[in-house]
């Protein structure tokens, strides 16, 4: 069998199935489908046995004092009340129910691709840290939370169609039978009009969304000269048919939307017209059919919003797919090389323990060489750890000998102390103040009201760009690893900081035994270093 | 507002509602006068027409709606956009930020004219409408579903204002939520890296549970509004059912106010529904509803009807070339601080001539381009004095802009070369673009007239870098600020633009955003932030 990239080989869970609700969010779904039902029923039954009473009522009203007397007007006058209150509590234990089952399995859903993603290798994961890809995602597990939602009401929309079927055979064999008949249709004929009609717009609105983004990031980027020349107008018509597009694409997929709710409002008018021109018992129980049969189509109504919106998210339930359907590494990762290692870079060969610098101009490469020992990224460098090359190293192997304080400092939102426990588990207060005295740190956080409590903003704010990098030199310290790889640690310091920090460093280095390589582009801090080495000798670029 | 024109077109949804429930209620009667007798194609026809015109009346709400609510949403797209690209605004903003209100936030403005306006107009006048049809039918059924309007009106009061307040409590635990795992997820690498895997997916776990639990508790109350609609028109459905069912029976324990034929009956029973579907319609648009109020609210400060332009945009047609040359003598900055939650960059002081270099140097993230942007008149300052030598206001005709990733339109290369000087001619064009080192490239590609997408494809960050450049020198503007102007260079093409730069320095004063140490040497002074 040919299978193509996008529909996924049996082996691999589709992302509903993954989201399909266990332990209690399973108990939960189960009672919303069966409060689902109850709704559906008291719906359809409070408005069919109503119209059942009142067409008997008017004969027997019509018949005189005898036929009233015979008529039974205590039940279903009780019965009545009895369905509108329970409609009322069946609808609002649907709603909860099928929320919780959903919440509590796109919680599961949610962990489930977070453990996939995060077992990956760095050098050949998928790479997430745009901000479009991981909007991207939220989006697509709310679109899928929210069919996880909707497939509780299904049940529902199936008991009242065989409840209305049941209810039009008092009416008659053929109304019954003509019922079943459109019911049986509905379904295909609303998937395929909802493919038919919302499948281009929709994909056309999301392709002229995306579009959109992208070109006005492009524009929001270059910003400061758009407003130094006074270029907005132009900026604006360049825009132009990119929203035009948009708008065009999403009008139509407005009117799409209306034209399916159209065809189920016509649905319910041909069901009363069937059962009224076929029925053939009494009047009471013609009244019952025709009310329930209306009601069982709007009953249809989930079953339409499902299909309308399916099309918009199966893009999305594709995307989740590919990520679920990446491989989720064995629970024993091969055994990775903690004793500290040599390096072999070029020609040169590391002890544990050695100072190297890295030099060349900027631009040629530097960063690269330290994030490729890192394991963050694939580049093809001569260089070997503990006698391997450096493509065939285990990530794990790479994790346990380095830690890299990178240029650009990334920083979990979070503390600073959640920013210092991500390099070691259990870390103690001593050890991570011990670590902030040698990044020159301490004091500045001491002075802070929350000390190691304070959260960090989305630019690491109150930290400054400084202070950002040498709350991830702490970090790169407290992992602890036989190799510290730092880039341009001492960037933005004034003089007597810098040469505090470079003092510092080096007792730590001295009486810890740690390896380093250094890349800076300020002199002071190459005096760390015992030895150079020119990056060109390393990368091609 | 035309979207709420657009609402209007639910009355005719009541109309086929009314024909329908005609169809209903004569078919049923008809059935009762002739028992197995012919069934009038009447009320057949009523039945059909009710069903047409309920499905042209969404279909028309919607057709209607969408282009009017499109109409409203791109006059706030337009002011926001003006404003994020081309006013002064009071902190920076990253791409990403700006695109989310420019784009996001404006298409839940869009969504609300479309879903929510016209449902309010139906919920606003439907009931009525309905009430005062079935009244000609059955006026007691009439005042029955009134009587069980007023306390469903007050209950979703009370119930609803609490459940606003709750599912405000939800959405910002959601947001929450999603902001930690987005954070996490952007983060994998550096979690990879220190072998924190296990760890971060646990505190994402418990994260997302806990969210997931606290969600439940808060929708308990949320769902309680659309409780009672059910409630209230259920009950309502039954009580008409009641009072009419002994209506006919003549079993009232009152004097029958009214007299009731059964197709009056059945007619004010089929159509008591109806009361409260125009509310049941606003109950779904509500998610709308929230959201592009909160996105005005968002918005406020950028829409159509905030505040002018803090900037004189620059642009004017006469002979923009000569005026600000000659109102300009040099740029003193006097303590210029810049602040806004979580940051604070200065206080900043320089000084420089009608020529001259001056460096602001600092590593990423020290607010080298946002201090810039303040003298630009681009973000507004916490503090300090930004003028011309001679102390006038520093006109923005006066600032040309270097971009680090400058700005490219789909066009020629002289499209993009004379951007800020449209009327120059081919000659100063290429005498420009000559002496910023772009001659190899005109020589091997196609002139001026080399086509340039918006991607710049074909171009190296080197070639962008020095189409910015030519722009800026074009424009003729005195004071010229370069943001980064040797970053991811290579060294030849670094030491090039730096060449470039000490050679405007001679005839244009120069602030040059810069870590850079060889910029920094050839400056005249250094400003460290």
């Amino acid at each position: 069998m040919k299978t193509s990239p996008l529909t996924p080989s049996a082996t691999i869970p589709s992302p509903l199935e993954l989201a399909r609700p266990t332990g209690a969010a399973a108990r939960a779904l189960r009672w919303g489908r069966l409060a689902a039902m109850a709704a559906a029923l008291a719906g359809l039954l409070l408005l069919g046995i109503s119209g059942w009473f009142l067409t008997g009522a008017a004969i027997a009203g019509a018949g005189g004092l005898l036929a009233v007397q015979a008529f039974n007007y205590l039940i279903p006058s009780a019965a009545i009340r009895l369905l509108a209150i329970l409609r009322t509590v069946a609808r609002y234990s649907e709603r909860l129910l099928s929320h919780k089952a959903a919440l509590g399995a796109m919680a599961q859903l949610r962990a489930r691709l977070f453990r996939v993603l995060a077992a990956q290798d760095s050098r050949t994961a998928p790479n997430l840290s745009a901000g479009e890809a991981s909007a991207r995602l939220i989006g697509d597990i709310a679109a899928l939370e929210d069919l996880i939602v909707r497939q509780a009401t299904r049940p529902g929309s199936v008991a009242a169609a065989l409840a209305g079927v049941a209810l039009a055979a008092f009416a008659g064999i053929v109304p019954a039978l003509l019922l079943a008949l459109l019911f049986l249709g509905f379904v295909p004929l609303i998937g395929t009009l909802s493919r038919r009609w919302t499948q281009a717009p929709a994909r056309e609105a999301a392709e002229a969304l995306g579009d959109l983004r992208s070109r006005y990031v492009d524009m929001a980027q270059a910003r400061a000269e758009i407003a130094a020349y006074g270029l907005v107008e132009e900026i604006l018509a360049e825009l132009a048919p990119l929203v035009e597009r948009l708008d065009r694409a999403r009008a139509a997929l407005f009117r799409a939307e209306a034209a399916v709710a159209g065809v189920q409002l016509l649905y319910g008018a041909l069901a009363a017209i069937l059962v009224l021109a076929t029925a053939t018992r009494g009047p009471a129980l013609v009244a019952l059919a025709i009310l329930a049969a209306t009601a069982a189509i709007e009953g249809l109504a989930a079953i339409t919003r499902t299909a309308f919106r399916q099309a918009s998210v199966d893009a999305g339930l594709r995307r989740l797919e590919a990520l679920l359907a990446l491989p989720e590494p064995p629970q024993e990762a091969p055994a990775a090389t903690r004793a500290p290692a040599t390096l072999e870079l070029a020609t040169l060969t590391l002890q544990p323990g050695d100072r190297l610098a890295l030099t060349g101009p900027s631009g040629s490469g530097k960063t690269i060489v330290l994030e490729t020992l890192a394991g963050l990224r694939a580049h093809p460098l001569a260089m070997r750890v503990a006698g391997e090359p450096l493509a065939a190293c285990a990530a794990a192997t790479l994790q346990a000998q380095f830690a890299l304080a990178a240029q650009d400092a990334p920083l979990l939102a979070g503390t600073i102390a959640d920013n210092l426990r991500l390099a070691r588990p259990a870390v103690a207060e001593p050890a991570m103040h011990a670590a902030l005295r040698v990044a020159c740190l301490e004091t500045r956080i001491a002075g802070l009201a929350r000390g190691l409590d304070t959260p960090l903003g989305e630019d690491g704010a109150p930290l400054s760009g400084g202070e950002r990098k040498r709350l991830a030199l702490a970090r790169a310290l407290l992992a602890e690893r036989p190799w510290l790889l730092l880039d341009e640690p001492t960037e933005g310091l004034d003089a007597a900081t810098e040469r505090e920090l470079v003092a510092r460093l080096d007792v730590y280095l001295r009486e810890t035994g740690k390896g380093l390589v250094l890349v800076s582009h300020r002199a002071h801090p190459l005096t760390l270093a015992s030895r150079a080495l020119g990056v060109e000798t390393l990368v091609t670029l | 507002m035309k979207m709420k024109r657009a609402g209007h077109f639910w009355a005719l949804d009541l109309a086929g509602a009314a024909l329908f429930c005609i169809g209903i209620s004569g078919g049923v009667s008809a059935l009762v006068a002739s028992p197995g007798g012919s069934r009038t194609w009447l009320w057949i026809a009523c039945l059909a027409a009710g069903g047409a015109c309920r499905a042209g009346a969404i279909w028309l709400v919607n057709r209607f709606a969408m282009p009017a609510a499109q109409d409203h949403a791109n006059l706030w797209r337009s002011a926001v956009m003006r404003r994020l690209l081309g006013a002064r605004l009071p902190a920076p903003l990253t791409a990403g930020a700006s695109a989310a209100l420019a784009i996001d936030h404006v298409q839940a403005i869009e969504e609300h004219g479309a879903r929510f306006q016209p449902a309010r107009i139906s919920a606003t006048f439907g009931p009525l409408i309905a009430l005062g049809i079935i009244a000609l039918a059955s006026w007691v059924s009439a005042l029955i579903l009134l009587a069980t309007l007023l306390p469903f009106v007050v209950g979703m009061i009370f119930a609803g204002t609490s459940a606003r307040r709750a599912s405000e409590r939800q959405l910002e635990a959601l947001a929450a939520l999603s902001g930690l795992f987005v954070d996490r997820v952007r983060h994998l690498p550096l979690i990879r890296h220190f072998g924190a895997e296990r760890r971060i997916a646990q505190q994402v776990e418990t994260a997302t549970r806990d969210v997931a639990e606290r969600t439940v508790a808060v929708l308990r109350a949320a769902f309680l509004s659309s409780a009672v609609l059910e409630f209230f028109s259920a009950i309502a459905v039954a009580l008409v059912a009641i009072y009419c069912g002994f209506s006919l029976l003549k079993l009232l324990p009152f004097r029958a106010p009214e007299s009731l034929t059964l197709a009056r009956a059945f007619f004010a029973l089929a159509m008591a529904p109806e009361v409260y579907l125009p509310m049941r319609r606003l109950a779904a648009a509500y998610h709308e509803k929230q959201m592009g109020e909160a996105a005005e609210t968002a918005l406020a400060a950028y829409g159509p009807g905030a505040a002018p332009l803090a900037v004189p945009q620059p642009k004017s047609g006469a002979a923009p070339q000569q005026a600000p040359r000659a109102g300009f003598d040099g740029l003193v900055v006097e303590t210029l601080a810049l602040a806004w939650p979580g940051r604070a960059i200065g206080p900043v002081s320089l000084r420089l001539g009608a020529a001259g270099m001056v460096a602001l140097s600092g590593p990423t993230g020290s607010g080298k381009t946002s201090t810039l942007a303040a003298i630009a008149g681009q973000i507004e300052a916490l503090d300090g004095r930004i003028a011309t030598a001679s102390g006038h206001p520093l006109d923005p005709a006066a600032i040309a802009w270097a971009a680090q990733r400058p700005l490219l339109l789909p066009g020629t290369l002289r499209r993009n070369l004379a951007l800020a000087a449209p009327d120059a001619d081919d000659a100063a064009i290429l005498a420009v673009a000559e002496r910023v080192g772009l001659g190899p490239l005109l020589a091997r590609r196609r002139g001026l007239d080399l086509a340039i997408d918006h991607r710049g494809s074909g171009l190296s960050g080197g070639e962008r870098r020095r189409i910015g450049l030519a722009r800026a020198i074009l424009s003729a503007r005195p004071l010229l600020l370069c943001d980064e102007p040797t970053a991811d260079l290579d060294a030849q093409s670094a030491r090039q633009v730096t060449q470039v730069l000490r050679d405007l320095a001679r005839d244009h004063a120069l602030v040059v955003a810069t870590h850079d140490a060889a910029v920094i040497a050839v400056a005249d002074a250094e400003i460290a932030l």
